[in-house]
């Protein structure tokens, strides 16, 4: 297993670094403006009260400039969970799949290795990319929350970044389970991730104001991600054990799709 | 006789949305230390045999052993101690060799650290390119390093040869000659049959998913026509060599004919007795046309 796990991150070692960078600066981007407008924070927050609920609701908050509101909307409520959604989205789909398409994987299960260790091997490997950029991105946030001042504890921050990740690995572990079906889930598995990761953050925002979207809102993993809560002191263990559970059950469905099924040639 | 070092019974596969099977019945009993030619055209059943044999696919019936495991279920074990070379050839692009026969190494531990260095001396593989940067037979040439360098009992090998230049072809049949005298199985398909007939012990036809002959290259040889190209002083007696029992004949020049004969010769040499003959060559048995008799169903 080691073998594989550190020859895929050899491999994907350059779009890790590429990721680290793009993610400091996104979030370097919107966080260091805080100071310039933190003045004019109550002015903001009343010309944003003449907007729609709609479009407050696709914000995540109806208070953005308050620093528990800027950080949530400017970085928890989209950017984070978006950026790392695509990460691990892309992981899941290819982490097996290309080595499948590019004839690599007959090299790797020509080897006395189990399809189990392999499935294993590739998820951690994922995982290790996963959390060095959350990583990287969790400590780039604690510096410009110091730096910027913005009066939210670091703890909130990071427990909310943990929350943000979990969603995206959730993301990424279904991609991976869809990719692990065969040629039709290779296909499949970006697609039906993005639409349940990005549909689910569309209809978790208009929820609150269309009615109808509540029942199917419900059953998406976004209603549950809760950032705003969770940056004002909230500890939401039961939704981070379901996005566990969801996880390994995901995994746990990649592992025995592959484990019997034809390698494409 | 010893138990097969690998053996199908019955092993057939038919692909999810397909009406026929791709393989069908096959029964094969192939002994430790003989090397194995399965020929076939495209579409056959060759590479689906190859692929059931691997474990990267699952058999619709039967089953198969490699060293008495069964491949499905002792796969893991069964596999350190397989040499395999893929027919699409797929490798590490953006690996240098180095890298890659490093990445294979980890996997699957050499038994000897000179069995590598002796290889890459041999196939003069270039180790510090990337594989992507490599050519066709270059690459082939990593692929047989990587197949043979921890010295495996069973070599399964789809189209070995593929890409390399006559040179290099020369060097893998010393190589599979090699381990075949060191007592590993060798299950080799190729298109190629001039080199089935240089290294195999045995050759299977398969057609359209069944195996339609085994025969050993000594019963081929023996059954195969004889191809000869004669040239006269004179005009040729074209007439009369095709009045042979057997004989085909084709007229290049009035002096330069070309006599195929399967069987008793000496009715040829009985008619050329007759005849000023200025040269004959024998060509080499013509397993290419034995094999494609089979397909046009001659035999």
């Amino acid at each position: 297993m080691i073998p594989i796990i550190k020859w895929t991150l050899w491999q994907r070692r350059w779009s890790t670094i590429w990721w680290c960078i793009g993610i400091t600066a996104f979030i370097t981007l919107e966080l260091s403006v805080y100071s310039s407008i933190r003045g004019q924070a109550d002015q903001l927050n009343e010309a944003l009260k003449s907007l729609p609920d709609t479009v407050r609701s696709l914000f995540g908050s109806q208070d953005l400039f308050s620093p528990v509101g800027y950080l949530n909307s400017r970085v928890f409520y989209l950017l984070l969970p978006l950026m790392l959604s695509v990460l691990t989205i892309g992981l899941g789909s290819s982490l097996i799949a290309r080595e499948e398409s590019d004839g690599t994987l007959e090299l790797l299960l020509g080897r006395p290795i189990s399809r189990g260790k392999l499935v294993l091997s590739k998820l951690i490997s994922g995982l290790i990319i996963v959390i060095a950029v959350a990583l990287v991105a969790l400590v780039v946030m604690l510096i410009l929350v110091k730096i910027v001042d913005l009066d939210v504890p670091l703890s909130n921050v990071a427990v909310a970044a943990l929350l943000a990740s979990l969603l995206s690995l959730l993301f990424g572990t279904l991609a991976f389970a869809i990719a692990s079906l065969g040629r039709f889930g290779r296909g499949a598995s970006i697609g039906l991730a993005s639409l349940i990761g990005l549909g689910g953050y569309i209809i978790s925002s208009l929820e609150s104001s269309v009615n109808w979207l509540g029942y199917p809102a419900k059953a998406l993993p976004y209603h549950y991600y809760n950032p705003t809560a969770v940056l004002n002191g909230d500890r939401p263990w039961m939704v981070t054990g379901v996005y566990s559970l969801i996880i390994l059950v995901l995994c746990l469905i990649a592992w025995l799709a592959f484990r019997r099924r034809d390698i494409s040639a | 006789m010893a138990t097969p070092a690998i053996s199908t019974v019955g092993l057939g596969k038919q692909y999810s949305g397909s009406k026929v099977f791709a393989l069908n019945d096959l029964n094969l009993d192939i002994a430790a230390g003989e090397v194995y030619g399965f020929l076939g055209p495209n579409g056959a059943g060759k590479t689906t045999t190859i692929r059931l044999l691997m474990n990267f696919i699952q058999p619709s019936k039967g089953g198969a052993n490699i060293l008495g495991g069964d491949v499905v279920k002792d796969s893991v074990a069964i596999h350190k101690e397989v040499g395999y070379i893929s027919g699409d050839g797929g490798l590490y692009p953006k690996m240098t060799t180095t890298q890659l026969l490093k990445y294979m190494t980890e996997l699957r531990p050499l038994k000897r650290r000179k069995a590598l260095a002796e290889l890459i001396k041999g196939f003069d593989v270039s180790m510090n390119i990337k594989i992507r940067e490599l050519s066709r037979g270059n690459r082939q040439k990593v692929a047989i390093a990587q197949a043979f360098m921890h010295e495996p009992k069973v070599l399964i090998l789809d189209e070995p040869t593929s890409g390399l230049d006559p040179l290099m072809q020369e060097q893998f049949y010393q190589l599979v000659k090699e381990r075949k005298q060191q007592g590993a199985v060798v299950f080799f398909s190729s298109h190629n049959l001039a080199e089935v007939q240089k290294v195999c012990d045995r050759i299977g036809f398969i057609r359209e998913g069944k195996l339609i002959s085994e025969q050993s290259i000594s019963e081929v040889a023996a059954t195969a026509a004889s191809t000869f190209d004669l040239t006269f002083v004179g005009k040729a007696p074209a007439g009369e060599l095709k009045r042979i029992r057997h004989a085909k004949v084709t007229q290049h020049t009035q002096s330069h004919v070309t006599v195929y004969l399967r069987g008793d010769l000496s009715p040829l040499f009985r008619t050329l007795a007759h005849h000023q003959v200025a040269s004959i060559n024998q060509r080499e048995i013509n397993l290419e046309e034995e094999f494609l008799s089979f397909y046009r169903g001659d035999k």
